[in-house]
């Protein structure tokens, strides 16, 4: 088995999906707002199936 | 657009009859707003990028900011652009409600964008002069006053309606109506924009109160809910809710390039126009009270350039040397000077709006 195959790899940067955009483009608050906006989303598409039925 | 063509295919298939419902029409507007400026919103970025139109910062502003320079502006057209396509996509064309703010945004946006198009291309600092934007701005609130007062079919379309007294209204003569329509869509418009200093500090609590906006237009709309709630039934004022749900899901996807440290500025020609949309559907709906409530960021920020400006010129005139009440004006500013974070400025702002809309979709009920 060659060195390459041995080394542990990683999928993501960093563990976490908003350390990752941090890790990657995303300045912190960026990475921030968008997760909230995201969840507001998230949470508007729940509030909907109150009447999409 | 697709409101007319449901109903006409609901002639033949009855699940078409579906989107009559304003609730189903503001959740699909919001989202088609979304995704509208979402996928536009990276081209226009480009766009803006290389055409050069760079946001120019002030240079008796924070020293913080300078590094601003060259972000791209104008982005508000992206919002009013989405706006516009979603609600003439979702909302009842037939409605007048929904043509006034529709026009009155436009009209004001186009004010702001004459006035950001001669800052940035022609490197005009100043702009339209302040005179131009204000005979401009009037001339489209008191044709928005003046259409509200010949189309009032009851006298509580033109009371002000004081929030948490379910049987106390003030009625206003024709001057004073129009009057109070032109102050609340002016002065709307430019808080908004005095406001916008900051990366996504205007345009979230403009999403938060067009959000509770939809929800009290769809209250005015519906002769049960207002008559079980106490408040003003005005007829087709439901549709608005279309409208406001467009400027939300328009500016949450506009917050996803305007977040801190922020890709695109919105520029006069976005938040002169929103802070006027949201003044029209208030008027409309017959909520100023509520706007003021809801909007008290927007209020504030107005009111701390007012009184700096004035106890600048005050004291100047009267000891020889200007004074200032606040370290720097607009209020957002202040905080900054103070050792405040730019980004916590920004979110402690939208907290507080999220409070103040709490207070006000309290309204609803507690009178």
């Amino acid at each position: 088995m060659n060195t390459a195959m041995k080394m542990k790899k990683r999928i993501t940067f960093a563990l976490g999906e908003a350390h990752i955009r941090a890790a990657n483009v995303m300045t912190t608050p960026d990475a921030n707002v968008r997760f909230w906006i995201i969840t507001m989303l998230l949470v508007l598409i729940g509030l909907s199936t109150l009447k999409l039925r | 657009m697709l409101l007319a063509l449901a109903q006409w295919l609901a002639q033949d298939i009855r699940a078409f009859s579906v989107f009559n419902y304003i609730t189903l029409r503001a959740v699909l507007a919001a989202m088609t707003a979304l995704i509208i400026s979402f996928m536009l919103g990276p081209w226009m970025i480009r766009k803006l990028t290389a055409m050069k139109i760079g946001q120019a910062v002030r240079t008796d502003g924070p020293q913080t900011h300078l590094v601003k320079a060259g972000t791209p502006t104008m982005g508000g057209a992206l919002i009013l652009m989405s706006i516009a396509i979603t609600t003439l996509l979702w909302g009842d064309l037939h409605n007048a409600y929904v043509w006034v703010v529709l026009l009155t945004t436009l009209g004001v946006g186009a004010i702001g964008w004459v006035d950001d198009y001669r800052k940035v291309v022609y490197k005009n600092p100043d702009g339209l002069s302040a005179r131009a934007k204000m005979f401009w701005q009037s001339l489209i609130a008191l044709a928005v006053g003046i259409f509200l007062w010949t189309h009032a079919t009851l006298p509580q379309h033109t009371e002000v309606i004081v929030p948490f007294f379910k049987h106390f209204a003030i009625p206003l003569g024709m001057v004073g109506f129009i009057l109070l329509v032109y102050l609340v869509i002016v002065g709307s418009s430019n808080a908004v924009n005095l406001t916008d200093g900051l990366d996504g500090l205007a345009i979230m609590p403009t999403v938060m109160v067009a959000a509770a906006l939809a929800v009290f237009a769809y209250v005015a709309g519906h002769a049960e809910f207002s008559k079980y709630l106490g408040e003003p039934s005005i007829p087709g004022a439901g549709e608005l809710a279309v409208f406001c749900a467009a400027i939300s899901g328009a500016g949450l996807a506009f917050l996803w390039f305007n977040a801190y440290p922020a890709e695109v500025f919105m520029g006069d020609v976005g938040a002169l126009a929103l802070g006027a949309a949201l003044g029209a559907v208030a008027v409309i709906i017959r909520q100023e009270l509520v706007l003021f409530i809801m909007g008290g960021v927007f209020v504030v920020e107005a009111v701390s350039v007012m009184l700096q400006v004035s106890w600048f010129k005050y004291t100047k005139k009267k000891y020889g040397t200007g004074q200032r009440i606040l370290l720097m004006a607009p209020l957002h500013h202040h905080f900054e000077q103070k050792g405040w974070k730019e980004t916590q400025v920004v979110v402690r702002f939208w907290i507080i709006t999220m409070l103040l809309v709490l207070i006000g979709l309290s309204t609803l009920k507690l009178r």
